[in-house]
């Protein structure tokens, strides 16, 4: 199967800024890719270079195997939503919906008919209408997605559609979004710095900084098999836990720069002696009777019902998670079990995993 | 008394002294002149009775004297032509270097703020400079169409009746477009960069974006800068007082400078009156366009 966008050692410079360095990625049709990353790390610069709305300054861009990189924005058919929605704000709903079609001067009637099945799938039948000053943020959010559906483009570009909603609509628009992609078989890239956001609405996620992919995979493969430390903090609610340790002389354990020096099993073997870091996902800390384990004081406990968030004074700071609420106080002391198979083993120079453990 | 001053300090007291400063001194420098003017339009006024108020009235009589006169209709004419043409010119031409100069190319703003040279100067200075450009002898303007070939011999475009409204249109032309290019470039500015990004993306061509985008999205921009060209072209008076004089022969003449010399040349004060209140009427007119046209502001 070939892809329906395909970049290839793309590069971009905005003046001497390297704002996109080598960038490889290759997305098949129907498929949702999520690009995240910090702010400022080129999410945003590699959309709008897919849209055409920016000039690459080297590599190829392909879309539907058609070569874009001259293509003005155009000619590329492809469709996007911004975080600002960009709705025109001189016409009503119904002329932003068909705007593209009236470009095209299509017939009255099939254009009648693509906005008033676009309004039922979106569900602004009602507020044809209304102008955009008349809406609210999410039913501006809607328009702006009718707008890009009415199109039926070779691929969907959403750039932080739902960052100006409340939390309780973002949540919901995010399955909307997704349910709406699968319904129309569409090819879509959505930029996002929520990592949450792209972990639950991705097949793919593309995990970005500095204008590099960081590294790209299916969303519990990053969280299971995090290619570096970057990668590894910044995928998984509450962060990784990173500690500095080295490996015993073994190389199946690794010696932790706590203080007691505990040493904590691993899984598999590694260098003997080498300096790495260490990384604890917060869920898989386990709280244990005395003598087991590391013994460490809680300085915080958050709580929200459902689950507990516990934080350990240590350097840096150890924090851990259980279900429901919790006895623990700040001050109590506190004895947590490893579980070896889910260590995170990196290299403390290079920052990258290595014998990935399983 | 303590009451009062309470009041004129937080209270509606001082909301009504700060509306009643500028109304006074408006009803004191505008308002009373106009209204003294339009009485004067109905009354006969010589240079006996032009110191005192009551003066005869006569009805529409000046009215119709000054409609009746030879002179009145080609004057007209020319006041319509010189206002729509330099509306026109001033406002193309300035919209055209605002589209330009939103490009936004190295120096753009530099080489925009040049422009407003021709804003700070005094209308006479420019009424003079273009007059040696269009001299008929030794003028550049002359000597420019001569070298292309396209005359073969001197215009004396002041003193031509042919040409002689154009050479101050053309002046009023050049003194305007720095006005109208301004006010557009600030009303193209406002437009957010998005829409047109979205508009690309939707498939729309430059002409289409500027059709569908920017000409709406400048709807109230453009009825505030062609109201208040009207009121401009219409005070013009400087250009022709020093190009034309509004000779040779009435040719290029207007209303604005017809009411003067009637008042103030020919001291017939009331002819001169009466021109200028249906100036005044043709003034409100255009004020209530732009005011409706603001009121319709679409940005949201
Ligand atoms: N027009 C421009 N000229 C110069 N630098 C730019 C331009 N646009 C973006 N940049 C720079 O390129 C980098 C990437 O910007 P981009 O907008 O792609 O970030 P982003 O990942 O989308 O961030 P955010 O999450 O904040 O939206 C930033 O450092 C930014 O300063
Ligand atoms: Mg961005």
């Amino acid at each position: 199967m070939t892809a329906q966008i395909e970049l290839k050692n793309v590069e971009k410079y905005y003046g001497a800024y390297h704002a996109l360095k080598n960038i490889d990625l290759s997305i098949a049709k129907g498929q949702f890719v999520a690009l995240v990353g910090p702010s400022g790390c080129g999410k945003s610069t590699l959309l709008r270079s897919l849209a055409g709305l920016e000039t690459i300054t080297s590599g190829a861009i392909h879309i539907a195997g058609e070569r874009v990189n001259d293509l003005p924005p155009r000619k590329r058919d492809v469709a996007m939503v911004f975080q600002s929605y960009a709705l025109y704000p001189h016409m009503n709903v119904m002329d932003n919906l068909t705007y593209s079609m009236r470009l095209k001067r299509k017939p009255r009637a099939e254009i009648e008919a693509a906005a008033k099945e676009v309004a039922e799938t979106i569900g602004l039948s009602h507020l044809l209408d209304r102008f955009p000053r008349e809406l609210s943020g999410g039913q501006r959010q809607r328009v702006a997605m009718g707008r890009a559906i009415i199109r039926n483009p070779k691929a969907f570009l959403f750039d932080e559609p739902l960052s100006n909603l409340d939390a309780s609509l973002r949540v919901h628009m995010r399955k909307e979004v997704r349910a709406l992609h699968n319904r129309l078989g569409a090819t879509s890239v959505y930029v996002t710095h929520d990592q949450i956001e792209a972990m639950t609405m991705a097949d793919h996620v593309v995990v970005m900084r500095d204008g590099i992919i960081e590294q790209q995979g299916a969303p519990l493969d990053l969280y299971a098999h995090p290619a570096n430390q970057f990668v590894a903090g910044f995928i998984g609610s509450p962060a990784m836990n990173f500690v500095d340790a080295r490996i015993s002389e073994s190389g199946e354990a690794a010696r932790l720069n706590l203080p007691g020096e505990p040493l904590i099993p691993l899984n598999g073997s590694y260098p003997p002696g080498r300096s790495v870091i260490v990384g604890l996902r917060p869920e898989h800390l386990s709280v244990v009777g005395p003598d087991a384990g590391l013994a460490l004081k809680v300085s915080m406990v958050e709580s929200v019902g459902s689950a507990s968030y516990i934080s350990c004074s240590a350097t840096p700071e150890l924090s851990f998670v259980v279900e429901g609420t919790t006895r623990l106080r700040s001050g109590d002391s506190v004895h947590l079990a490893i579980d070896p198979d889910h260590v995170h083993v990196f290299d403390a120079k290079t920052r990258l995993a290595i014998g990935v453990v399983n | 008394m303590s009451r009062l001053l309470s009041s004129l300090r937080d209270g509606k007291g001082f909301d009504i002294v700060l509306v009643a400063v500028p109304l006074a001194f408006l009803l004191v420098f505008s308002g009373l002149p106009l209204i003294y003017n339009v009485v004067m339009s109905f009354q006969a006024v010589d240079m006996f009775s032009l110191g005192t108020f009551n003066r005869p009235w006569v009805g529409f009589k000046n009215y119709v004297d000054v409609f009746s006169l030879p002179a009145t209709w080609p004057i007209m004419r020319n006041t319509v032509i010189f206002v729509v043409c330099s509306i026109a010119g001033q406002f193309v031409i300035g919209f055209a270097l605002a589209l330009f100069f939103a490009r936004g190319f190295p120096g753009s703003s530099y080489i925009r703020g040049l422009f407003l040279a021709s804003w700070v100067m005094p209308g006479l200075v420019v009424g003079a400079m273009w007059n040696w450009i269009l001299a008929g002898d030794f003028g550049v303007l002359n000597y420019a169409l001569r070298s292309l070939g396209i005359i073969s011999e001197n215009i004396f475009w002041a003193s031509n009746p042919a040409w002689s409204l154009w050479a101050v249109i053309v002046a009023n032309i050049w003194l305007g477009i720095s006005f109208n290019m301004i006010l557009l470039s600030v009303g193209l500015a406002a437009i957010p960069r998005d829409l047109y990004e979205a508009a690309a993306l939707d498939g729309a061509n430059g002409l289409q974006k500027f059709w569908t985008i920017t000409l709406p999205m400048m709807r109230s921009t453009i009825g505030a800068v062609i109201s208040l060209g009207l009121i401009f072209t219409l005070q013009q008076f400087d250009l022709f007082a020093s190009i034309t004089s509004g000779g040779p022969a009435n040719s290029s003449n207007v209303a604005q400078y017809w009411a003067w010399e009637m008042s103030f040349r020919q001291y017939d004060f009331a002819k001169g009156a009466t021109i200028s209140v249906v100036m005044i009427a043709v003034v409100m007119i255009a004020s209530v366009i732009y005011v409706r046209s603001t009121r319709h502001e679409v940005r949201g």
